[in-house]
């Protein structure tokens, strides 16, 4: 359905970089870029015509003294009929394109990197696979700007929540946003293209003091490309502040520079199940077993009967509540039972708890019920 | 249908002594009078709107509001991070904080490195370190030079270092005598400016704007009537329009508020806790909005039960059609905003669970109740401005208007259509599902309004066009609202809509239809009516020339913004990375241009007033109601009720009211196709 113009194309076009300040750095964004130049075009096109038609009438039927306009049709079905027909046709084409385009951005590729990011006054956190965390910054005027680093040609996907006001996600050479909400998981992936231009990553000399970072070591020589992300969803005093840095570096270099910033944390299955050992198993049981509270074993991604007689499939958004605010909704067998709030846990914990019990339910795997329901 | 020639005194005729003439206007239920004070006081808010903008461009005219400034020239041999501290000649150091000072680096040769990118400096290269603009400033009105030290992890550098520094303080904490406030204090202060723009323009200025002045004026005259049809109603909603700005201005007299004039939850109800200057200008809202109820329902019964002997419905001029389809969006969706807001008041000042979810609320649902009213009052905005474009389009043209019945019907089907389309404004929040559906929805409201403009510049074809002052603007019209309508598409459409979504290309969209459709319509109706509404004429050479100059600065304005959007410029932003700075600064000087604008068009109206040439009847030589009236009109505008015995653009066969028949000859071919039409 996608009519993509070739980015050979989109270059050519002397108009591309007034509007953009470069070429998408995702597939999708590719495909964006061409819609808004077919549209550009489009826009262009009518624009000239009905200008054009009103100069030409407005000089040719100016105003002559003592003479009055002559007797014209003040109507024409046909011309009314075209000029409502014709325009429709083309806004149902540009509708399916775009909608078109939209499905690619909004379906993750399986296999995709899960990152989690949380929004908050006026920063971002991102948490890489392993339990890395970014702790790399840049000053730009009054804030800290995070950098992260994101593979190239590897799919991305990252699971958003706020910790308190609605932000939103916007990266633009990326051509892709989303609203991170306080309420709820967003989420949203992107594939960056190998980074263009020549900027390479500092040199590590062996032996010099640099040497000793394995996280250096492990960038040296890379070549990268840096995008803006931005708060897009405004958000208070800092909101313009509220930025990152993504810096898009090859696989290899990635997957090193993941081995050495992720050292001594725990990944989020075993930090779950540290969590789970230390504080959730006096109720909750991982073998099937009935307890205080329902069994973890298979539940993720299950439906659940609840106490008010309805269901509810046990995905992420549930799990979530149902740790930070227990008594919102009570599963069905266990009224009565007043289980306290752990808002108190970290979400990175929070997180761990949920992909634990995703490691240990058998719909917990890439067809998970929740892949499907779950916002992309 | 020739007038009489009693004379009554036009409504403005002074009643008496000053006290007399204030109590008078104050209780008046003359449609008139009620729309000359809500013309004044949207006028006045249009002012107080536009000082805003203003401010809020000026604020943006610099990237970052402190910086230091350096130059450093010299061979460097090591990387350069993040500079601590500058040593001045008098021995004297300067502390470099990371996040209040900014440096940026330029080498030599162009290339530009952002502060705190990894760079290495070969030995023997020459780097500057300039400031965002690229000068030299400096401390305390004087250049100072020093030597540079870089932080512990990486060595100084080498070479002859020239430094020179200054911090620039911000703009708009200085004006308010704070001249040490921080990033975050004047972001904040910004923000606030930005919400005291949007909250005025939209609440005060554009939503009553067209129907509640020049609509109270004409509508009744134009149906040939004496009055709406419910006059003590139409006072009570310009006392509620009053009360409502009173609100406004007070929590702005409390400096505002900084919650967008969209005030979307968590971060509304949560801001600002403490204070009840954000509960005022909710209310101010939400009264505003009964001031809105009122006037529409008075339009609609007045349209319905008022119309002259012999004008049926498609007798009556387009801009009662247009106000008429308004009115009815007014009624219907305006209790919605209503509810919502005082939702909002229950949520701050009871602490009521409903959109914040930290009390058990959802704040997306905010987000449909919003946009379910601010959608179609977006409708409310343009309709009215649409109908003056036919009328005023129309009598410069001395044309009958073409197609007629399908102008007529698509501001019905705008009408209708505005009701389903309001998740549009909700792509980057909604489920995919629910984002699709809207998107096709709403390129259903593109059709009408595509037909309209169509419609519009066919009438031009044959006509006989005056470039008055009122067809300028018509011209002007839609120039900017074909841009403007033509910009929405990227924004239906999903794929682009994902990227453009809260950029700058939004902000430039909706000034170009909000702005260039109806302040431009607004334009249009004022220089079209004002020799009826005040008797007198005005200089027809500088409101041209003030409205070819609002064009220009328009455009400088707002066309340099899509620009911005699609490049990467989130909009609501305090400061900015410095790659946007001269689309920024060239977008300020055209918001100054504007100012100049509509400076000059205040200064002809204000000598229209004290020394303009007395206007007679029918000065454009219009065939609609309101030109068989005086100018300005009697109190109980016509002395006769007048019957209407041709339509309202019968320019063929039809000598406009007042006018000479040797002035307007008609062709006796026309008279003759006429009467065969008719047969």
């Amino acid at each position: 359905m996608t009519m993509t113009i070739p980015p050979t194309t989109l270059a050519e076009d002397p108009t591309f970089n007034w509007w953009l300040r470069a070429p998408a750095a995702t597939e999708f964004g590719k495909d964006t870029d061409s819609m808004y130049m077919w549209l550009w075009w489009f826009c262009v096109a009518w624009f000239v015509l009905l200008m054009g038609l009103m100069c030409w009438w407005v000089v040719k039927y100016r105003r002559r003294p003592g003479k009055i306009a002559p007797a014209s049709t003040s109507h024409n079905t046909p011309l009314e009929i075209a000029w409502t027909i014709i325009p429709t046709l083309f806004l149902v084409y540009i509708f399916f394109r775009g909608f078109a385009g939209y499905l690619d951005t909004m379906v993750a590729p399986a296999g995709a990197i899960d990152m989690d990011l949380i929004g908050k006054k006026w920063s971002w956190e991102l948490k890489y696979p392993k339990g890395a965390v970014a702790s790399e910054t840049t000053v730009i005027g009054q804030q800290q700007i995070p950098v992260w680093y994101i593979p190239a040609g590897k799919a991305v996907r990252l699971k958003m929540v706020s910790n308190d006001v609605i932000h939103a996600f916007w990266v633009p050479d990326f051509r892709v946003k989303q609203d991170v909400m306080p309420n709820r998981y967003t989420s949203v992936w992107f594939k960056a293209v190998a980074p263009s231009g020549d900027k390479r990553m500092p040199e590590v000399a062996p032996g010099s003091p640099e040497a000793a970072s394995k996280v250096k070591v492990a960038l040296s020589g890379a070549p990268y490309q840096d995008h803006w992300v931005f708060c897009a969803e405004y958000c208070g005093d800092m909101h313009s502040e509220m930025a990152a840095i993504i810096r898009v570096i090859p696989e290899a270099a990635w997957n090193n520079w993941l081995e050495a910033a992720g050292e001594g944390s725990l990944p989020p299955v075993q930090l779950g199940e540290l969590m789970w050992k230390t504080q959730c198993a006096s109720c909750h049981t991982v073998s099937g077993d009935k307890n205080t509270g329902p069994t973890w074993k298979d539940l993720y991604g299950s439906e659940v009967a609840l106490s008010n007689g309805s269901t509810v499939l046990a995905c992420d958004d549930f799990i979530r509540e149902s740790i930070v605010n227990p008594q919102a909704t009570i599963v069905k067998g266990f009224e009565g039972v007043v289980m306290p709030s752990f808002a108190q846990l970290s979400n990175e914990r929070i997180n761990g708890i949920i992909a634990y019990m995703r490691s240990i339910s058998a719909k917990g795997g890439d067809d998970s019920p929740c892949n499907k329901t779950e916002k992309k | 249908m020739s007038g009489h020639d009693h004379h009554h005194g036009s409504y403005l005729t002074s009643k008496g002594a000053l006290f007399t003439n204030i109590v008078d206007w104050a209780t008046t239920v003359d449609h008139k009078k009620i729309g000359v004070m809500y013309l004044f006081a949207i006028l006045f808010m249009f002012f107080l709107g536009g000082i805003a903008a203003i401010a809020v461009r000026l604020e943006l005219v610099h990237p970052v509001r402190e910086q230091v400034v350096l130059t450093v020239s010299g061979p460097l041999v090591a990387p350069i991070m993040n500079p601590s501290a500058l040593t001045t000649p008098d021995g004297k150091t300067v502390q470099l904080e990371p996040g209040k000072h900014l440096v940026r680096w330029t080498e030599k040769d162009g290339n530009e490195v952002r502060q705190g990118e990894p760079m290495t400096i070969a030995a023997g290269k020459k780097v500057d370190v300039l400031d965002m603009k690229g000068k030299p400033l400096s401390v305390d009105g004087k250049e100072v030079t020093g030597t540079f030290t870089a932080d512990t992890t990486t060595a100084p550098p080498t070479g002859g270092v020239k430094t020179s520094t200054t911090v620039k303080g911000q703009l708009l904490p200085k004006v308010f005598g704070k001249t040490d406030a921080s990033v975050a204090e004047g972001n904040n202060i910004y923000n606030r400016f930005f919400t005291m723009h949007g909250a005025i323009m939209v609440f005060m200025v554009i939503v009553p704007s067209i129907p509640a002045s020049l609509g109270n004026i004409f509508l009744p005259i134009m149906l040939g009537a004496k009055d709406v049809a419910f006059p003590r109603l139409n006072l009570l909603s310009w006392y509620i329009y009053v009360l409502g700005s009173i609100f406004a201005v007070v929590s702005l007299l409390a400096t505002g508020v900084d919650t967008g004039w969209t005030f979307y939850t968590p971060y509304s109800s949560t801001t600002d806790p403490h204070h009840w200057r954000v509960v005022f200008m909710v209310l101010a809202a939400f009264i505003l909005g009964f001031s809105s109820i009122l006037t529409g329902l008075n339009f609609i019964v007045t349209v319905h039960k008022l119309r002259a002997p012999g004008m049926g419905w498609f007798d009556m001029p387009l801009f009662v059609w247009a106000v008429y389809s308004s009115g009815v969006i007014q009624v219907l969706a305006t209790p919605v905003i209503g509810i919502t807001l005082l939702l909002l008041v229950f949520e701050r000042v009871f602490d009521i669970g409903i959109f914040d979810p930290a009390k058990g609320g959802d704040p997306v649902l905010y987000q449909h109740f919003f946009w379910f009213y601010s959608h179609p009052v977006v409708y409310v905005m343009i309709l009215p401005g649409m109908g003056i474009i036919s009328d005023v389009l129309a009598v410069h043209s001395q044309k009958k208007i073409f197609g007629y019945r399908a102008i007529a019907f698509s501001s019905l089907g705008i009408a209708g259509v505005s009701f389903i389309v309001w998740g549009h404004h909700m792509f980057s929040s909604m489920s995919e599902v629910a984002s699709t559906v809207f998107s096709a929805l709403t390129f259903l409201v593109a059709i009408p309004t595509a037909i309209k403009v169509f419609n519009w510049i066919s009438t031009l074809y044959k006509g006989s066009i005056a470039l008055t002052t009122p067809m300028v603007y018509v011209l002007i019209f839609l120039f900017l609202f074909s841009i403007g309508g033509l910009t929405g598409l990227p924004l239906g459409t999903l794929s682009t809509d994902l990227h453009l979504h809260d950029s700058y290309f939004v902000v430039a969209h909706f000034h170009y239809v909000m702005m260039g459709g109806t302040i431009m319509a607004l334009m249009a109706g004022l220089h079209h009516w004002w020799p009826k509404m005040f008797g007198k004429m005005y200089n027809e050479k500088w409101a041209t020339i003030a409205a070819l100059i609002v064009f220009i600065g328009f455009n400088v304005t707002f066309f340099t913004q899509f620009f911005l959007g699609t490049r990467g410029m989130p909009r609501r932003y305090a400061s900015y990375p410095d790659e946007f700075a001269l689309l920024h600064q060239v977008s300020t000087v055209g918001s100054l241009l504007l100012l100049v604008g509509f400076v000059i068009h205040a200064l002809v109206f204000a000598q229209s007033l004290m020394a303009g040439r007395k206007a007679p009847k029918n000065p454009w030589g219009g065939l609609t109601l309101e030109w068989l009236a005086d100018s300005p009109p009697s109190e109980h505008n016509f002395d006769h009720e007048p019957i209407v015995t041709h339509g309202p653009y019968d320019y063929d066969t039809t000598v406009p009211p007042h006018w000479d028949p040797k002035d307007y000859p008609i062709p006796a071919e026309n008279l003759a196709r006429a009467k065969a039409e008719a047969h």
